[in-house]
């Protein structure tokens, strides 16, 4: 792939992130059942404009990610305004890239301020699994079109009721995340990634631990609080931590667990990430409107890359791509990266990417480089957890990551991190991020 | 065109059933739509062999690209599959082809034989395959890479090689009637590079109708500067003629499916079907009689005005005029040699003068008629070893430039021809070959593409049948 010349914004006009929040990430069907994915955007956004204390006058956009879509509002940027009453000019526009929709809002908001299109914008994502809408089959659907919408005839009620024979077709059919053109659910391709990469049962139980130690200790230190923002949901209850990472987990307790997706496989429900709620989102603003209005730039966006590859080969596999176009882009070599964040859909495609970027072969047959992209220092590598102790609200997780890494350059006065973050249909993207000085 | 023992059900059974001395065939697994990135997605493929062959890398490289999940016959060959199964993300793993677990059958096995050097390292084959041939699914694949024969000063060495040929044409007969098919490559030193194309196409559902096949693989033709095997074709310009129908439309079909802008060449008269043929694969349109005396400057002014050369040309067009000799009259004699042959040479010795790129491909039609003799043929298989003949030689004149010339001998075809023989003998025709039944016109265009392909480069001045191993000694 010809190497591409990336427009860079001159300084001030560069897109920075100056604060972010996101709510608790919990566990599917659970405190946030009766939230859907706008009343979770509705939540991050509203406390982010109260810890910001913005003026509501000089927010111009919300750009919103989200994989499970609301049928009849699928733009929930916009409907995330109009619920919060914010002025009538704050436009909004939702995107989708899969489990990357977090990491797209937020590029898509940066590109539109370096272009000089928007000064001020909050873009995040969220996801809940606990709302998806149950689909109706399609020959369901055609049958009662005459019936709901027009004169329906004798023969139309017949009709209807010779479609629900057999009943088991015209069961409404449970959400999955199941490829379109493969129809395997993500876990097996997984699974298939594990095989094919030879990461072993242990390997991926002890990544999770350190992911949900981790976490755990990030929590306890303090160090994720700030990033939280407390949610009162419509029963009244206060939600305030997350609810998925388990401190007291253990390489031997997880070694008890059975595989999910294969009955030889490695794949557990223990070394995956689970079905979450949550929404994150992030204030981004041009440097120099950041300076005016007076709020301290935490990092801004250095490249970022977004590529795909086969879906029936390894599904998973779009980091290992994406990540060396986003150095490259950037000038940079994984060795200058401080930090490294990526997704954890699974321990094992995590895993099979590190294994990739070290690979003198992998390099030469994939990336046209004589030598591997380089080894992670486990150190660098998700240093506050991932998405396996976390949970993965799909639309959210990009965003979650951006605010946490914004967050953890300015803090510790290290440079450069970088992103990853793998997506349904083989997706793959990923970002170098900057502290800001 | 139908072959009832494919295509009715209730005969299959009734025939296996009673145990009739009928041979039931197997139905072909066949390949649909364009080239695939990986032509053996996650298909189990047996490698066994030296691990000290220059070749066993290149295999590695090559199944591993191709999708497939190899096993190695031997310790020793996973340190060649390391890397390659590292990129592809397809470790291989080792089997002991004596103790396969119970009811585990693998899509294909290949056999590195290039250091046989002594006719006693044929042993080492039958321990190879003596235990897997049964283990292949139908329509499996069994490839033995060798080094030509004539290569080694060696008599022995020699000796050992070329029986690997009939180790092939023979296991081919014996895997036949369950859809498989066995194939030789000869490959030059230094060439080994050159396999991945033969062997991506040999050991794929393309070559359905190809067996007990041996080529050879050299380093004569100078090499592509770009080889792919995904739209390969693309951005070339593809003469085919004689494309109205049968094996010329299905070729055409293909070589246009890989990205290959067609020129479809047939008679004035069949202008209907032509023009059907070349709107459905969006390529234009060459009406030309290949008998009349303008016919060369008409193609070859055509192909520089329209399309500013030609890349690939496909000599399909061909005529019987089938009589014994005794009462066959001069005019038939004639216009087969004509039409089969000497137009085939003057409208390629025209291109090769001015029309034909650098890097182009020309493939030939002959027939096992123009290999084995047919009674009543003498005129058109006079006209098919002709071809033979000029491939050979003519394809040692252009490799400087990067061209390669074969030939194609189809065997039993379904088409207009076949169909229009008596019932009788057309059914004896269909079971002669190793696979039981005749091939399709599809067959045959996708070994037509894959030698116009630019992988085929280590293929030059050959003859690849299209018979499914009919009983003639090729």
């Amino acid at each position: 792939m010809a190497k591409k010349q990336i427009y860079q914004a001159p300084k001030g006009r560069r897109a920075v992130v100056v604060a972010g929040l996101r709510t608790p990430f919990v566990k599917a069907f659970a405190e946030f059942l009766k939230m859907d994915t706008i009343a979770l955007g509705n939540a991050v956004v509203s406390a982010l404009l109260e810890k910001t204390n913005l003026d509501r006058g000089e927010l111009e956009s919300i750009v919103w990610g989200g994989v499970i879509l609301p049928g009849l509002a699928p733009n929930v940027a916009r409907e995330i305004a109009l619920d919060l009453r914010l002025p009538a000019h704050v436009e909004g526009h939702t995107v989708t890239r899969a489990c990357a929709s977090g990491l797209q809002s937020i590029t898509t908001a940066v590109a539109a301020i370096e272009r000089g299109e928007n000064d001020v914008v909050i873009a995040g994502g969220s996801d809940s699994t606990s709302n998806a809408e149950l689909k109706l089959p399609q020959k369901v659907v055609h049958a009662l079109a005459p019936v709901a919408f027009g004169k329906a005839t004798p023969k139309d009620y017949l009709g209807v009721l010779s479609q629900l024979i057999p009943i088991g077709e015209v069961l409404p059919k449970m959400p999955k995340i199941a490829e379109r053109t493969t129809g395997q659910v993500m876990g097996e391709s997984a699974e298939d990634m594990a095989r094919r990469n030879e990461i072993s049962r242990e390997a991926q139980d002890e990544f999770a631990v350190r992911s949900h130690h981790r976490a755990a200790a990030a929590i306890a230190s303090g160090r994720l609080r700030k990033e939280i923002a407390h949610v009162e949901t419509p029963e009244g209850k206060l939600v305030s931590a997350d609810t998925i990472v388990r401190a007291d987990t253990s390489v031997d307790k997880l070694a008890k667990l059975r595989p999910v997706f294969a009955k030889d496989g490695t794949l557990t429900a223990g070394n995956s990430s689970a079905l979450t709620d949550g929404a994150a989102a992030v204030l981004l603003m041009s440097e120099d409107k950041a300076k005016a209005l007076g709020y301290t730039p935490l990092a801004y966006f250095a490249s970022f890359a977004y590529t795909g590859v086969d879906p029936r080969d390894q599904l998973l596999m779009g980091p290992a791509i994406a990540m060396p176009m986003a150095l490259e882009r950037a000038g940079y070599e994984l060795g200058d990266m401080d930090l490294v964040d990526m997704h954890e859909a699974f321990a094992a495609q995590v895993l099979s990417v590190v294994k990739m970027l070290g690979s003198d072969a992998f390099a030469r047959a994939r990336l046209g480089r004589d030598k591997a992209v380089g080894e992670i220092d486990p150190a660098k590598l998700n240093v506050h957890g991932g998405s396996v102790a976390l949970g993965h609200p799909f639309g959210a997780t990009g965003a979650r990551m951006v605010l946490t890494m914004a967050n953890e350059l300015h803090e510790t006065g290290k440079k450069h991190a970088l992103l990853g973050i793998c997506a349904a249909g083989g997706l793959g993207a990923a970002a170098v991020m900057e502290r800001a000085d | 065109m139908t072959d009832f023992l494919l295509e009715n059900d209730a005969a299959r059974r009734l025939i296996t059933t009673l145990g009739l001395p009928v041979p039931v065939p197997t139905r072909l697994r066949r390949a649909s739509g364009p080239w695939d990135e990986r032509p053996l997605h996650d298909e189990d493929v047996i490698v066994g062999g030296s691990d000290s062959s220059a070749v066993m890398s290149v295999l590695a490289t090559t199944l591993t690209k191709a999708g497939a999940s190899p096993l190695v016959a031997d310790e020793r060959l996973r340190a060649k599959f390391h890397a390659p199964g590292e990129a592809y993300g397809r470790p291989a793993r080792t089997v002991d082809p004596a103790a396969l677990p119970d009811g585990m059958k693998v899509r294909a096995l290949v056999y590195d034989a290039t250091d046989f050097a002594d006719p006693s390292d044929l042993h080492r084959l039958y321990e190879f395959f003596h235990p897997l041939v049964q283990r292949v699914q139908n329509s499996g694949r069994i490839v033995v890479i060798g080094r030509p024969p004539a290569s080694f000063e060696s008599a022995q060495a020699a000796a050992a090689q070329a029986a690997l040929e009939g180790v092939v044409r023979s296991l081919a007969k014996e895997v036949g009637k369950r859809g498989s098919t066995a194939q030789l490559l000869y490959v030059d030193r230094g060439a080994e590079e050159r396999i991945e194309g033969p062997l991506r196409f040999l050991l794929s559902p393309r070559s359905a109708f190809v067996s007990g096949q041996p080529l050879s693989v050299s380093g004569e033709v100078r090499a592509p500067a770009k080889v792919s095997f995904v739209r390969p074709l693309a951005g070339k310009v593809a003469l085919v003629t004689g494309a109205a129908r049968g094996i010329g439309a299905a070729t055409a079909e293909l070589l246009a499916a890989e990205g290959a802008h067609v020129v479809a060449l047939d008679r004035p008269q069949d202008d209907a079907l032509l023009s059907q043929v070349a709107r459905r694969l969006g390529g234009s349109l060459l009406l030309a009689d290949l008998g009349a005396p303008d016919a060369v400057q008409t193609i070859v002014s055509h192909l520089k005005a329209e399309h500013g050369g030609v890349d690939i040309v496909v000599h399909n067009a061909g005529i019987t005029r089938d009589k014994t000799l005794a009462k066959m009259k001069v005019e038939s004699w004639d216009q087969a040699i004509d039409v089969n042959l000497a137009s085939v040479v003057k409208i390629t010795a025209a291109l090769l003068e001015g029309g034909l790129r650098d890097e182009g491909r020309i493939v030939c039609l002959s027939s096992v008629a123009g290999i084995a003799g047919n009674m009543g043929q003498t005129n058109y298989a006079a006209s098919k070893s002709g071809i033979i003949g000029y491939v050979r030689k003519l394809g040692k004149h252009v490799a400087g430039r990067g061209i390669t010339v074969n030939a194609i001998a189809p065997g039993f075809i379904e088409t207009r021809l076949t169909a229009a023989i008596p019932v009788m003998i057309r059914e004896v025709g269909r079971r002669l070959s190793n696979l039981g039944q005749g091939g399709l016109p599809q067959d045959v265009g996708e070994a037509i593409t894959f030698l116009s392909s630019p992988g085929a480069y280590g293929i030059n001045g050959q003859v690849l049948r299209v018979c499914g191993g009919a009983l003639i000694g090729a």
